[in-house]
């Protein structure tokens, strides 16, 4: 071996290799520069994403009790199955994975998926079984980025029973996300999208916590960095009586109608019914579509609140509006007595009453027997303004302004509504159909109901309400002291010996008035008789005792017939179980000759 | 075990480059830190323990090869490429079969990865053969026969597969042919080549075509697993910041989010909890450490021993930036450890030996 080589070469080029791997070494710390220091803050977020995880502290909502204190709607706990997408290595695989634990379709959890927001956990299903998440448990190490959540959930320990008064929560929708009222609530919350639910949601929510939880690789969590505990939704105190109610539902015995109870001094709801109900519970962790369809289409629709939804031609218990009006304007006075024959020719049209007619009557047997005749003449002399006039100032063709969403206003019509909707004149004919409460006028059974408190009350029309609202003061009375005693004399002659007489009871004096709503012309009915469906809507507006009123309703038996024969009896049940009278004697029908069905 | 040129005398300790040494160490404690804080949310929190013994025996292979004339050790170059050779097939055929790769010989019980021997064996055998080459310049006819040498060493361990060693095969030649004189005609050539078909294709290609490439290149690669890597790395490093975490405070690191964290994605570790400033007093420890060894080869006595420093710095610097430069999100994944630091005997060993060869010629630079 040599002892002198010629190193010239390799020194020189060894000189270039050093440069290169300065220069490599100097672009590794121009990237790590970049790296850490340039966009240091974004990847802190990310690694602050990666290892933390927000837990919703959902807040109970408020319980809903009785004017006892009786639960009437309250919460239990559940189980949540919630999936973090942006932590799943493989989105697909947890899907399917999931899917499957869990009995579910792909395609339903996608569809949750899809409405997601960056880093919020999404809720796969809803009220999981204890089956659910021990499959869930058993497989925590294949699906780590998927936990169950505890949370209350709503119940509806009554379950179907004032349904519609208590409405239910349901899932936030698209729309309502957009709505002022629901501002900054995230998607999948539980919101009231019914009845005192609805129209109290913002009140009963409470403010949902969070639990901000640091996470290993596996999804498991190791420690908490921040917490927030919820704030509960305050429980809400409603005029229910959760005894009534039972009372009530049971008046109906799988009829389809409605019956709502006002207390008539202050307008608090003791009870309200419309049958066929739905159970509520249904639908607190999404309704199946083809449950809901079920019920949607249901042609005794289940889920529409008939005391303050259903529209219906008032029949006869308008004739207290008329009485009232007419005694108002001074055009009769309660010894006012007409002629009944059994009919009226009038307008060059024949008005019917009953066949052989009612002779001679005055205001309280026209009342009592319900006599067509008198209040045709009654509405010939009032004419359609003061008859519009009073039907507007006992509550007809307004909302009653209850604490329920979605109500409907009925229709008092006068001359300019019909120049308007109908581009018709009126003609003074018709005035004598709204007289008896037929032709254009309809009434929801609350307005009816509010119309019975007007005159238990002495003639204050009163906003039916659940919960009471500070501040507001009593209205004054709209009709003279004179006026409602006679109308009252002749509701309390109804039930005494009259069409009403269902509604008797033995140690309380029971004011009332029937009324049919007819479906169907009446000459189509004496056809067919007994079809179901052409009969007419039985109607039946009471209070008592008679002094010093406690309770006044109003109950409509759907296609029951006449008022007398299929709501005074409901009506008398409500009644009986309100003062105590459990298992009260059937009243006995030929007590008094004067006793009759007749009516419209 | 070869059985010769062991012997030290005074002078030759005189001549021991301290500051290399003492770099190495220093490296490889932090290296043993790192995996400290890697491993203890994990099942086998005392790794660094295995890890330190590790190094114990690693400095043991690097006085023995230090203490080893360099000479000698080449005159013995064609018998090394042999042993690797049958080394690299007995793996193919009777080793076991680990995480879908054969990679490894066990021996009593100890796992032996022979292709980081290899590395060493081929920088002695390139040196040797190119040592021999008296010319003032070759050309590319020249490095053929290296070439195609290496070549099948780099193809056995590409098989098994191990991609990123075989990869480190490559820039070794290439060094060592550059140093020989490989004529600038052709070196600029092969740079253009190499960068060319890489830079001009890569962009080109569709996202899932380049997760094609990786998975022909490396089958045993989890596709999704790499994309992975990267970004949970690229998260580590950037929330590491200016100062880091702290020690055992990163939480990529702590909570499992960085793969490998203990073996190839080491220094995300160290980025994350040590931060900017870590990161640049590690990557300063490297530089430092392959400019003393470049350093050696320009001091070295002879061609020979030029070329082996040239050689094992070669593949040291490449599985030092490629690895670096993984971390970093710059580069592929490739399973590459980091020399020094990355949680492995056969790595830690391997560099250790190789820093001992480069010990060994700079000791030897006046002696005859």
């Amino acid at each position: 071996m040599r002892i002198y080589e010629d190193l010239r070469l390799v020194q020189s080029r060894l000189a270039i290799l050093q440069a290169v791997v300065v220069l490599l070494v100097a672009a590794l710390v121009v990237q790590f520069w970049n790296l850490q220091v340039v966009r240091a803050r974004h990847f802190r977020e990310l690694a602050e994403n990666n290892r933390s995880r927000l837990v919703t502290l959902a807040a109970p909502r408020g319980a809903l009790v009785d004017r006892k204190g009786q639960l009437l709607v309250g919460n239990r706990p559940s189980f949540n199955v919630v999936l973090v997408p942006e932590h799943a290595l493989n989105l697909d695989r947890v899907v399917a994975r999931l899917a499957s634990a869990l009995g579910m379709g792909e395609a339903a959890i996608r569809e949750r998926l899809a409405r997601r927001q960056p880093y919020r956990p999404v809720v796969v299903k809803t009220d999981a079984t204890l089956a659910d998440i021990a499959v869930l448990e058993a497989r925590r190490l294949e699906l780590p980025e998927v936990s169950v959540e505890v949370v209350p959930l709503r119940s509806y320990p009554l379950a179907s029973a004032a349904a519609h008064a208590l409405g239910q929560v349901g899932e936030i929708s698209e729309r309502q996300l957009q709505l002022p009222e629901f501002k900054g609530l995230p998607r999948g919350a539980l919101v009231g999208q019914a009845g005192i639910e609805s129209r109290y949601n913002r009140e009963l929510m409470g403010q949902d916590g969070y639990r901000r939880v640091i996470v290993n690789s596996r999804g498991l969590e190791v420690a908490e960095s921040a917490r927030q505990p919820p704030s509960d939704g305050p429980n809400l105190t409603l005029s229910i009586d959760a005894s009534l109610q039972a009372a009530m539902e049971a008046a109906f015995e799988g009829r389809s109608g409605s019956a709502v109870a006002l207390d008539p001094e202050t307008g608090e709801i003791l009870a309200m019914t419309s049958t066929p109900a739905y159970d509520p519970n249904r639908f607190t962790t999404g309704i199946e579509p083809h449950e809901w369809a079920s019920l949607a289409n249901d042609p005794e629709t289940p889920l529409i609140n008939r005391v303050i939804q259903g529209s219906y031609a008032p029949g006869s218990t308008f004739k207290v509006i008329a009485a009232t009006a007419a005694l108002e304007e001074g055009l009769i006075t309660p010894h006012t007595s007409f002629y009944c024959p059994g009919q009226l020719s009038v307008y060059n049209t024949v008005f019917r009453c009953t066949p052989g007619g009612h002779g001679v009557v005055d205001l309280r047997r026209a009342i009592q027997v319900s006599c067509n005749v008198y209040f045709y003449q009654v509405g010939i002399r009032l004419e359609i303004t003061r008859l519009a006039k009073w039907g507007k100032l006992m509550g007809l063709g307004g909302a009653t302004g209850v604490d329920l969403p979605f109500e409907a206003s009925g229709l008092m019509p006068s001359p300019e509504w019909k120049l308007r909707v109908l581009k018709t004149p009126w003609y003074a004919g018709e005035t004598v159909s709204v007289a008896i409460g037929q032709g254009q006028v309809s009434a929801t059974p609350i307005q009816m109901a509010r119309v019975a408190a007007f005159i238990a009350n002495g003639g204050r029309l009163l906003r039916p309400h659940f919960v009471k609202r500070p501040g507001t003061p009593l209205p004054a009375p709209v009709a003279r002291p004179e006026t409602i005693a006679a109308v009252k004399e002749g509701m309390r002659a109804v039930v005494a010996a009259g069409t009403g007489w269902r509604a008797r009871l033995q140690s309380v004096e029971v004011c009332g008035k029937t009324g049919s709503a007819q479906v169907v012309a009446s000459a189509r009915l004496e056809r067919t008789p007994r079809a179901r469906g052409l009969l007419p809507h039985g109607w039946f507006i009471a209070f008592a005792p008679a002094e010093h009123p406690r309770i006044a309703l109003a109950v409509l038996v759907e296609h029951g017939g006449s008022g007398g024969e299929a709501a005074a009896p409901v009506a008398r049940r409500i009644l009986s179980h309100f003062f105590g009278l459990e298992r009260p004697e059937p009243p006995a029908a030929a007590a008094q000759g004067a006793a009759t069905d007749t009516e419209d | 075990m070869l059985g010769m040129g062991v012997g030290i005398d005074r002078r030759l300790i005189y001549n021991l480059d301290w500051v290399l040494l003492v770099t190495t160490l220093v490296l490889s404690l932090v290296g043993v830190a790192t995996i400290y804080s890697a491993t203890q949310a994990g099942q086998k929190p005392d790794l660094y323990l295995k890890q330190l013994l590790l190094v114990g025996i690693g400095l043991l292979g690097m006085a023995l090869a230090a203490a080893l004339d360099y000479r000698r050790l080449a005159d013995r170059a064609v018998l090394l490429y042999v042993l690797s050779l049958i080394a690299l097939v007995y793996v193919e055929r009777f080793g076991p079969l680990i995480a879908g790769t054969r990679r490894w010989i066990v021996i009593a019980g100890v796992q032996l990865q022979p292709s980081e021997l290899v590395k060493l064996a081929a920088a002695v055998f390139v040196a040797k053969l190119f040592s021999e080459v008296r010319q003032e310049s070759i050309g590319l006819r020249e490095i053929a026969l290296p070439g195609a040498a290496v070549g099948l060493l780099a193809l056995l361990i590409a098989r098994e597969p191990d991609l990123g060693t075989a990869a480190c095969l490559v820039p070794l030649v290439l060094v060592v042919a550059f140093l020989a004189g490989l004529r600038m005609r052709a070196v600029l050539g092969l740079a253009a080549a190499l960068v060319l078909s890489a830079g001009l294709a890569w962009p080109m290609l569709k996202d899932y075509q380049r997760t094609r490439i990786y998975t022909f290149l490396d089958p045993s690669l989890d596709p999704r697993g790499a994309g992975y890597q990267k970004i949970q790395s690229q998260i580590a490093v950037g929330s590491g910041g200016f100062i880091g975490r702290g020690f055992l405070e990163g939480s990529q690191a702590q909570l499992g989010y960085l793969p490998a964290r203990h073996t190839d994605f080491i220094f995300s570790v160290l980025a994350e909890e040590a931060g900017f400033v870590g990161v640049l007093l590690a990557l300063s420890l490297y530089l430092l450490l392959l400019w003393r060894m470049l350093e050696t080869a320009r001091l070295a006595r002879d061609r020979l021993g030029a070329f082996i420093v040239a050689g094992v710095s070669a593949a040291f610097a490449f599985q030092v930036v490629y690895n670096v430069g993984m971390v970093a999100g710059l580069v592929p994944v490739k399973g590459l450890p980091l020399p020094l630091m990355s949680y492995g005997g056969s790595s830690m060993v391997s560099s250790l030996v190789g820093i001992g060869l480069v010990l060994s010629v700079r000791m030897r630079r006046f002696a005859n």
